[in-house]
């Protein structure tokens, strides 16, 4: 299958710095993808140059069998973009600001404005479809901006910090709004974050960028794998595990490593299978087990271990 | 999801919404169409409203001197008219054709800058460079986007300075001051080459500013020349008769066709998304 977005090597600097260097990777149709990384890592120019904005220095890419550097305009026709910014035009309505851009897209007035309309009740704001965006919440603002990214019904999203900004609830919502856009018509997205709890509710596979350069690439379990030997578990003793219990634990066989927690001890095992031997010593020891649950590390971790390992 | 879809945009389509789109938004801002509008306000109406009702005045200023300093070709027809009617003649009818210049040029600034480097300061310039327009049209789009209303306005500005010239000094003149010949050329040929030399300056400023003001700040400059050439109309020093202001007119064309065509050569996505 032709991957819906392909880079090799792509490399692109501003003056001396390179912003990307010798970026490599592939996301298939339907996929979500996140690109996680601090500010300044790369995420946004990497869309820029997969979007034909930037040209890059060297290496190339495909979005669709489509070259961006050559072949921007056929690019685009078939991805929206929400930046970062939502680039909205405060002196315009909500319902102008997507109407320009369904008009600069090729639709009549008025198509343009049913469609801008159909767009904004979907995202709950038609009540204020007739109100200026200057005075719109940073979570209207990102919702009139999705409305624009989706009007053609694109085949690849790119979403550049869809959160950054908003409350709790409003980032629950977009989350949330988000996913069903995902979901439907197998839609291929690539999140642009650096929140990683996003990233782990939405995404299938993550590219943990690091000051330009792709350090993994992968499945998290994937990328669990390759960072930690085993299976870590969290034992609930009811308090910290004490010197003589974590002895114990890292004398059973199958154990890697153990370290007290203030509810009891993480540790480190072999297999899953190691972990009932380990809890009946625990038993035999007459320490209280409320707990024994094997949990694989959150994107947080993952992400975290790679950027320590990059650093 | 929608029930429309959108179809690939023929290249009019997208001009035309981004000519629509940046108008409409400057219309809706004070801080960019004030300006735009109190200095053709001040220069073609109130001016020439004072000037009528100064020659309308039981002792109307004598500008004898001042013709006497002109060139003759210039003075004479206008020594010949009654005292009343010279100051209008002289004002509206020639001093002010240079000046009106100004508006153009300064419409043209101002709605340039807005146009260009205002997406930067908006943070909008991203989400339009998203878009599948090729580079060529989306430069062409925000020229004209500025230069068809600075033109119109211009033109309708100069309408609002006739029926003011022309009611207020009719009781005095008996007959139109304007328009003349001379402001036929100044409004149909060069006044639209101004505003075509602002925009090709503005092009290249609002490239390297990060914020309108800034870029009106370093275009404030373009302005000079035409100040001198008031000047030196005033003082008879230039006097843009006829084939002065339709060569004027051609050299400006000129000037301001170069400086467009080279501004859009330089206008490319990857050098404004640098920027950014």
């Amino acid at each position: 299958m032709v991957p819906a977005v392909r880079t090799d090597d792509l490399t692109v600097s501003f003056g001396p710095e390179k912003a990307l260097d010798g970026l490599s990777f592939e996301v298939d149709a339907g996929e979500v993808v996140a690109l996680l990384g601090p500010n300044g890592a790369g995420k946004t120019t990497t869309v820029r140059l997969l979007n034909g904005l930037l040209m890059p220095d060297r290496g190339s890419s495909s979005v669709l069998g489509f070259d961006p550097a050559t072949d921007g305009d056929a690019v685009r026709e078939r991805t929206g973009v929400m930046t970062e910014q939502s680039g909205l035009d405060d002196r315009l309505t909500a319902l102008e600001n997507v109407a320009f851009m369904a008009r600069m897209r090729g639709l009549s007035p008025s198509a343009a404005n049913d469609q801008a309309h159909n767009l904004l009740s979907r995202f709950g704001i038609a009540n204020r479809a007739n109100d200026r965006v200057q005075g719109f919440s940073t979570g209207q603002r990102k919702r009139v901006a999705l409305a624009r990214a989706l009007l053609h019904e694109p085949e690849i999203l790119f979403l550049d910090e869809p959160t950054a900004g908003l409350d709790p609830e409003a980032t629950r919502d977009v989350l949330d709004l988000l996913a069903s856009l995902a979901a439907e018509h197998g839609r291929t997205v690539l999140l642009c974050t650096h929140f990683l709890g996003e990233a782990g509710r939405l995404c299938q596979r993550m590219a943990v960028l690091h000051r330009g350069r792709l350090r993994a690439f992968g499945r998290p379990d994937d990328l669990a794998k390759s960072i930690w030997r085993g299976v870590p578990v969290e034992l609930d003793l009811g308090a910290p595990a004490d010197e003589r219990t974590l002895a114990a634990i890292r004398q059973r066989r199958g154990v890697l490593t153990a370290t007290a927690t203030p509810t009891g001890a993480r540790v480190e095992i072999e297999e899953r299978g190691a972990l009932p031997p380990l809890v009946a010593t625990l038993v035999q020891m007459e320490v209280p087990v409320f707990g024994a649950v094997p949990r694989p590390p959150t994107v947080e971790e993952i992400y975290f271990a790679i950027q320590e390992g990059a650093e | 999801m929608s029930t429309a879809t959108t179809t690939r945009a023929t290249r009019s389509d997208a001009i035309r919404a981004i000519a629509v789109r940046d108008f409409t938004a400057v219309r809706r801002s004070k801080g960019v169409l004030l300006p735009m509008l109190i200095v053709p306000f001040l220069l073609l109406v109130v001016l020439p409203l004072g000037v009528g009702v100064a020659a309308r005045a039981a002792h109307p200023p004598d500008v004898s001197s001042m013709l006497r300093a002109l060139p003759g070709g210039l003075a004479r027809p206008i020594l010949t008219l009654p005292p009343r009617e010279r100051l209008v003649v002289l004002v509206d009818g020639y001093l002010v054709a240079p000046l009106f210049l100004i508006v153009p040029l300064m419409l043209a600034a101002v709605l340039a800058a807005d146009a260009f480097a205002g997406e930067k300061e908006r943070k909008t310039l991203e989400s339009l460079l998203h878009q599948p327009v090729p580079d060529r049209d989306l430069f062409f789009a925000k020229l004209l986007g500025a230069f068809i209303p600075a033109v119109a306005i211009s033109w309708v500005g100069f309408a609002c300075f006739a029926l003011v010239v022309d009611v207020t000094a009719w009781p005095v003149a008996h007959h139109l001051i304007v328009p003349t010949r001379l402001w036929a050329v100044v409004i149909f040929w060069v006044a639209p080459a101004v505003a075509a030399l602002g925009l090709g300056v503005m092009v290249r400023i609002s490239a390297r500013a990060s914020s309108t003001q800034e870029a009106n700040q370093l275009g404030g400059a373009v302005i000079l020349p035409l100040i001198f050439l008031a000047v030196g109309q005033s003082t008879g020093l230039l006097l843009v008769t006829m084939p002065v202001a339709i060569a004027i007119g051609a050299v400006v064309w000129l000037v301001a066709v170069i400086l467009v065509v080279r501004g859009a050569q330089r206008f490319t996505r990857d050098r404004m998304a640098r920027t950014i």
